[in-house]
């Protein structure tokens, strides 16, 4: 039987990591954490008393009046909306949110840093839910559960239950390596998302007579149909499908990990109390080379160098007929302006898998609380006005802040009508909304452990044997968390 | 032309130049040196007509489009869609840029001189310390470094920049500079000394001027390297002093990729350096190659 992750966090922080290791996770939470382990320390967050049972009396949106909080964002379209309603907090509030933006590209090392260094710069920022697994083990991250709980602390309208139950689930963890999520801490609160699905060219489509396909082996034959006969119909130089193919966690957790969970594929299962990589399974083999055959027949050229630019400027650009990625990219290429496409994009919910299965993964933008902050209160004042109805409405509305996190402003008419110019969005969106949810077993060596997933990818879509390289991947997972 | 014809030499010169020129070698070389030309300016010339284009035109045009100087306006905070306050990021760099190199050359320069001119105890370690500064990767002090400047203040500031900077730009200074003066000849100096001056008057008045060419080297390619330091303001700062490199990656965005607002920043980030580089044009050739031969 393969060695696999330990289940008890202890022994997982308390083991060496390799040299190899080490260095390969360089800068990322990966060292940070191994850094943690390696000094013995123990997690703070999990045992620490909240300073949210210090707020007591009547709930007051002014109580802090005249503090400063210091906010670290990402650039992106939401943080955009956040910075155009920053005013209105400020005023009902008197809290002076000092903010710094970073490109994505270099956001997380940021972000690490900061929290690495115990400086506590800033108070509150944005992470993904896929950063609690690295952040919250060190105690980098404060439990907002005591928060949401404190009604002195919370105002009444915040209504928690509003926030759709997957993503609420997807920032709480039990800090429990391999341990499901939907315990434990609330590590972090679901602020905008995104739901990996097939988008379209419909025009394309229409003029070819096909539809979006409902299985993996239709999605196949679509895509070879679609390389085949698109630029005979007027379409040059366009090809089937595009999804992501870098050597990068992020090949593997949109339109790859969806299908693969819906062809019925795990990435790690629990053996014995022990975690094991199990993407050699039989199903993950047939899927994972049917996958790599498929963009090699109908993917771009250069598929091994695509990223989530280059998916989503490719359907822009009329270069590809569909993508298998998150819902909101092609939404950004269909607005007026956005592309060359822009007003042609439809949406479906992609093929189901034999059971008719259509779990979905998920990326959740989400704001975190540093656990080290000098400003709790004033921080939590503003993440539940920053999560809050009021705003995330005005974002939705007003800014493009999709998909949203709340039941309520997803079924607001004003939303929904502000949607229509985007086909079968919406439709799509409450057709896997309850099966979407983060799919990857959570565990602070994700980034590593999905990188080497998409290196094995990259080898089979280079004409290795799907069976043999799985194999390899699997040893070499173990390999890393000796 | 006159002085030619009137010169046997130089004129037998230029006619072996003149069938070196169309000799098949020549012709090679010159070849040779257009492509080479031509791989070295192309990614200048995509990114020029990256700058010029509308986001509509990114993806679906090369070489044929309707140029427009949009991307600069939106760069520049001259329309509404300039959210990235890129001028002020531009004159960070300038500040921080200048300022460090000034510093370095305060410091450097006398340091230099004395490397070059005293043998001292722990000269060569203070040297070669001096010179380690350039082999650490950025990314080994980062954190502790970030710690220090939470803690005195420095975070977020020009002075904290200029000052880490010299980890960069004073090593060059001192090592490039130091072979200058080694260069020179003591006897210089000694010259001045027999006529009175004192030892700071002989290094201001007879030493420094000599080394103007080298100083002009030194300075401007420790600036080019200060210019484009990413991970020290890119951990360092915050929003009040980030720097061009940080915040032209600004501009990529998101949820599409503005590839011609980052080409349009990073060419005018590339100004410069590129005038520096002009305007010291006449040091430089000299300079670079001046205090090449001795170690």
């Amino acid at each position: 039987m393969p060695r696999g992750y330990r289940s008890s966090l202890t022994d997982t922080l308390g083991r060496r990591l390799s040299r190899r290791r080490a260095l390969q996770a360089g800068l990322g939470a990966g060292a940070a954490l191994a850094m943690t382990g390696m000094a013995g320390l123990h997690f703070p967050a999990a045992a620490q008393d909240s300073a949210a049972a210090d707020v007591t009396g009547d709930f007051d949106w002014k109580r802090y009046d005249g503090a400063t909080i210091k906010v670290l964002l990402n650039e992106h379209p939401y943080s955009d909306a956040l910075k155009a309603n920053l005013q209105t907090f400020q005023d009902l509030t008197g809290i002076t949110v000092q903010q710094d933006t970073f490109p994505e590209t270099n956001y997380f090392d940021k972000l690490t840093v900061d929290l690495q260094s115990g400086q506590a710069t800033y108070d509150a920022f944005m992470l993904g839910a896929y950063m609690v697994w690295q952040y919250g083990p060190p105690g980098w991250l404060e439990d907002m559960s005591p928060w949401i709980q404190n009604a002195s602390a919370t105002n009444p309208e915040y209504d928690w239950e509003d926030v759709l139950p997957n993503l609420r689930t997807s920032d709480n963890w039990s800090l429990v390596v391999g341990e499901p999520l939907g315990s434990g801490g609330q590590y972090a609160l679901p602020w905008g998302f995104e739901a990996n699905t097939v988008s379209y060219n419909a025009e394309v489509f229409d003029k070819l007579g096909v539809k979006p396909a409902e299985t993996m082996d239709e999605l196949v034959e679509l895509a070879a149909k679609l390389t085949k006969d698109a630029p005979g119909a007027g379409y040059e130089g366009m090809y089937g499908i595009a999804t992501r193919g870098a050597r990068q966690w992020a090949t593997i957790h949109p339109g790859f990990m969806t299908q693969y969970s819906r062809e019925g594929a795990k990435d790690f299962e629990l053996q014995n109390d022990v975690l094991v990589p199990v993407m050699n399974s039989d199903i993950a083999v047939d899927f994972t080379d049917k996958w790599a055959k498929m963009m090699k027949q109908s993917g771009p050229a250069n598929w091994t160098n695509y990223y989530w630019y280059e998916v989503g400027t490719d359907l822009g650009a009329g270069k590809a007929a569909m993508i298998y990625d998150a819902d909101i990219l092609a939404y950004f290429q269909n607005q007026p302006g956005g592309s060359a496409s822009a007003g042609k994009i439809a949406w479906h919910t992609g093929p189901k898998g034999p059971d008719g299965s259509l779990l979905t993964n998920q990326w959740i933008w989400s704001l975190g609380m540093n656990a080290k902050s000098q400003n709790k209160p004033a921080t939590w004042t503003f993440l539940q006005w920053a999560t809050g109805k009021d705003h995330l409405r005005y974002a939705a509305l007003e800014g493009n802040m999709v998909d949203p996190v709340r039941r309520s402003i997803v079924d607001d008419p004003e939303f929904i009508d502000k949607m229509k110019g985007n086909q079968n969005f919406l439709e799509t969106f409450n057709a896997i909304i309850d099966d979407t949810k983060i799919l990857f077993t959570p565990q602070p060596q994700f980034f590593d452990a999905t990188t080497l997933w998409a290196g094995a990818l990259q080898e089979i879509y280079g004409g290795a044997d799907a069976k043999q390289t799985l194999d390899a991947l699997v040893e070499e997972i173990q390999q890393a968390t000796e | 032309m006159a002085a030619i014809e009137a010169n046997p030499v130089l004129a037998e010169q230029e006619e072996r130049a003149a069938t070196r020129r169309w000799s098949v070698g020549g012709i090679a070389l010159d070849l040779l040196t257009i492509v080479y030309f031509i791989f070295a300016l192309f990614p200048l010339v995509w990114m020029l007509l990256l700058s010029l284009k509308t986001p509509d035109q990114l993806f679906t045009t090369y070489f044929r489009f309707t140029p427009t100087l949009d991307s600069y306006r939106a760069v520049l905070g001259l329309d509404a869609s300039g959210s990235v306050p890129f001028v002020r990021f531009f004159i960070n760099s300038l500040i921080v840029s200048f300022g460090a190199v000034l510093i370095s050359l305060l410091v450097g320069v006398p340091a230099a001189y004395a490397f070059a001119r005293y043998q001292f105890k722990g000269g060569e370690s203070l040297l070669f310390t001096l010179l380690s500064f350039r082999f650490a990767p950025e990314l080994m002090v980062i954190i502790p470094i970030y710690v220090i400047y939470q803690r005195i203040g420095l975070f977020d500031t020009h002075l904290g920049l200029i000052w880490v900077y010299q980890l960069i730009t004073l090593p060059l200074i001192v090592w490039i500079l130091r072979s200058y003066f080694q260069d020179l000849t003591p006897e210089l100096e000694q010259s001045a000394l027999l006529d009175g001056y004192s030892r700071p008057q002989a290094f201001v008045k007879v030493a420094l001027p000599l080394v103007k060419p080298g100083m002009a080297a030194a300075a401007l390619l420790a600036f080019i390297f200060a210019w484009n330091s990413f991970i020290f303001p890119f951990i360092l700062t915050g929003s009040n002093a980030q720097t061009v490199t940080v915040g032209a990656l600004s501009f990529m965005g998101g949820a599409t990729p503005r590839y011609n607002l980052t080409a349009a920043a990073a060419l005018i980030a590339l100004i410069p350096p590129l005038l520096l580089a002009l305007s010291i044009q006449r040091y430089l050739v000299r300079g670079l190659t001046f205090g090449a031969v001795k170690g």
